[in-house]
């Protein structure tokens, strides 16, 4: 909920990443950069936060933050670095966005095929952020490189595996939430009710 | 196939409406959504083709009894239940054979009651479902902020609770579930280090990080503490004070025994130094040399703040967990400390803080 300074602001982002990893944004790159530009972007970015850290006072909030921070940027230079690697990551980002395009739309017309759409794109998404939200990202806290520029260690790595389930789950509520109801009929909220209603509650709820 | 399709035939059984729906009004009335979902289950006694009853005594905590029947609030419920659009929405659901889509007004109405009956996991769970769980959040918090800011410190902490008691936890594994006080855990995360100074000890901490650290503690989240930290320390110390209530309702209990335990603290204290100073220097066997020469063992002090018997001595941690399920407030005014090769919980807090004032433990300074 806190905010930090170096937090991108909406205006600042280069593209909406749609809650679906963007490493090439995480790196201020388009998605045609080269390795070395990746390499270069990479060590300018991690040399920042590192000088940012130094400075800063480190409450646990902000330990956590940071960590996450520097764990996106290995992951980032890991994935784009390799060709194989990150032309698979990007394929299947590519895909999972038009499988979320074809659902949604299966569901606005009603289709029967809405369901099975639905089942295939939460299994894939699941294994998208599984993958390169949190595995790759661990695995990249041990490569050479990244453990050069950015200390990573094992006990980063310990707290770091919690920390990125809780990102990676976060980041599936954040695609979830806009996406059609399907365990749910559909509702829209009146928020002006609901304060309403969060008064009363209030009000009633035990001590 | 042919034995597959006998099976489902005998398992086809009528089910009463009347029966259902009340049993889904039930659910609400709960505020139970574990019970609303399992309505919906392919093995819910509420499905014709599903081979559990309503018969069975098993399910009779699903249904209203005599007393809910004649509650308003139960018949309301139950009117909603049974208003045309969702009654048929739900028939059509529970005949289906697939995973069944519950009607979104009713999962709300279930949410909302959970919050009126203090269900927080419930309602969180509920709201989660209806994804507006960080929203209810964050309107509870801003809720409890204006409560606060114009002096009502009770509906405020009221407010902090509902918002924190709508958290989730969404690193628990496999999947995310709704996130609960775990203070026995959370007393030993605090204390887990040895304290080597003074200032180590959180009750030894100046007012403003104590009260931090206490927030942190008893709300369950370092965000929504710092939320604390734009209030003057008046209205933080009765934030405080109401917060210990509402954490351990028997506080002034604990309180009367935690002054005992701080006197026998000062006491055994007092026999340490003197047995220091006439002695060789060293602790080692002091336990021994107190129990022997004074009749007293110090681990009586960590049994009497819980209201244990002395002569089942336990280790310091497992006094520690028990303090903080039994009374979480208490494990922020005590400390480890070695006496001889004995590892105890004993009171340490600044005597006389504001802090241990507005808990109701404040006790004068020794005289020297």
């Amino acid at each position: 909920m806190t905010k930090h300074k170096n937090e991108p602001k909406p205006e600042q982002t280069q593209r909406d990443d749609q809650g679906y990893v963007d490493y090439f944004t995480i790196l201020g790159l388009s998605e045609h950069a080269k390795p070395g530009d990746v390499r270069k972007a990479y060590k300018r970015k991690m040399k920042d936060l590192v000088s940012e850290i130094g400075q800063a006072e480190l409450t646990e909030e902000r330990r956590s933050y940071y960590l996450l921070e520097m764990a996106k940027l290995n992951a980032a230079l890991y994935i784009l670095r390799d060709p194989g690697l990150r032309d698979s990551y990007w394929e299947e980002r590519k895909a999972l966005i038009e499988l979320e395009s074809k659902w949604r739309q299966a569901e606005e017309n009603g289709s029967d095929e809405a369901d099975t759409l639905r089942r295939q794109y939460d299994s894939r998404i699941r294994g998208f952020l599984a993958r390169y939200m949190e595995e790759l990202v661990l695995e990249a806290g041990r490569d050479k490189e990244c453990v050069e520029a950015s200390g990573w260690d094992e006990a980063h790595e310990r707290h770091a595996s919690r920390l990125l389930r809780n990102y990676r789950q976060s980041m599936y509520q954040q695609i979830l939430e806009r996406l059609p109801y399907f365990d749910l009929t559909p509702i829209t909220f009146d928020w002006e009710e609901r304060k309403n209603k969060v008064r009363s509650l209030l009000e009633k709820a035990p001590h | 196939m042919a034995s597959k399709r006998a099976s489902e035939q005998h398992h086809h059984h009528p089910v009463d409406p009347e029966e259902a729906a009340a049993a889904f009004a039930r659910a609400i009335h709960d505020g139970d959504i574990v019970n609303f979902r399992l309505l919906f289950q392919p093995f819910s006694p509420a499905r014709e083709d599903s081979i559990e009853s309503f018969d069975t005594a098993k399910y009779d905590y699903l249904l209203p009894d005599s007393e809910m029947e004649a509650d308003p609030r139960y018949q309301e419920y139950l009117e909603k239940v049974k208003e045309p659009a969702i009654w048929d929405h739900i028939q059509q659901e529970l005949a289906a054979n697939r995973p069944a889509r519950m009607p979104a007004e009713l999962v709300l109405l279930l949410a909302d009651r959970a919050v009126e009956l203090g269900k927080y996991t419930s309602a969180s769970l509920a709201y989660e479902q209806l994804r507006i769980r960080q929203r209810m959040q964050e309107e509870f918090l801003a809720l409890a902020d204006e409560k606060l800011s114009e002096g009502d410190v009770k509906a405020g902490v009221k407010g902090y609770l509902i918002g924190t008691g709508l958290d989730y936890n969404y690193s628990a594994f496999p999947e995310p579930l709704p996130a609960v006080p775990n203070f026995q855990t959370q007393a030993l995360i605090l204390h887990g280090r040895y304290p080597q100074n003074p200032e180590d000890c959180v009750g030894m901490l100046p007012p403003e990080a104590h009260l931090r650290r206490a927030f942190e503690f008893l709300l369950g989240s370092a965000d929504v503490a710092a939320r604390l930290d734009e209030y003057n320390l008046e209205t933080r110390l009765a934030f405080f004070r109401e917060l210990v209530y509402a954490r351990d309702p028997k506080w002034d209990e604990f309180a009367a025994r935690m002054k005992e335990a701080v006197e026998m603290a000062r006491d055994m204290q007092q026999r340490i130094n003197e047995l220091m100073g006439s002695g060789d220097g060293t602790y080692d066997g002091l336990v021994e040399e107190i129990s022997s020469e004074l009749g007293d063992d110090p681990r009586a002090i960590s049994a009497k703040s819980l209201g244990e018997d002395p002569d089942t001595p336990r280790e310091w941690w497992q006094y520690l967990k028990d303090l903080g399920y039994r009374s979480p407030p208490a494990v922020l005014f005590v400390a480890r400390q070695f006496v001889g090769n004995s590892e105890i919980i004993v009171p340490r807090y600044v005597m006389d803080s504001p802090v241990a004032q507005a808990a109701g433990i404040d006790l004068p300074k020794r005289k020297a």
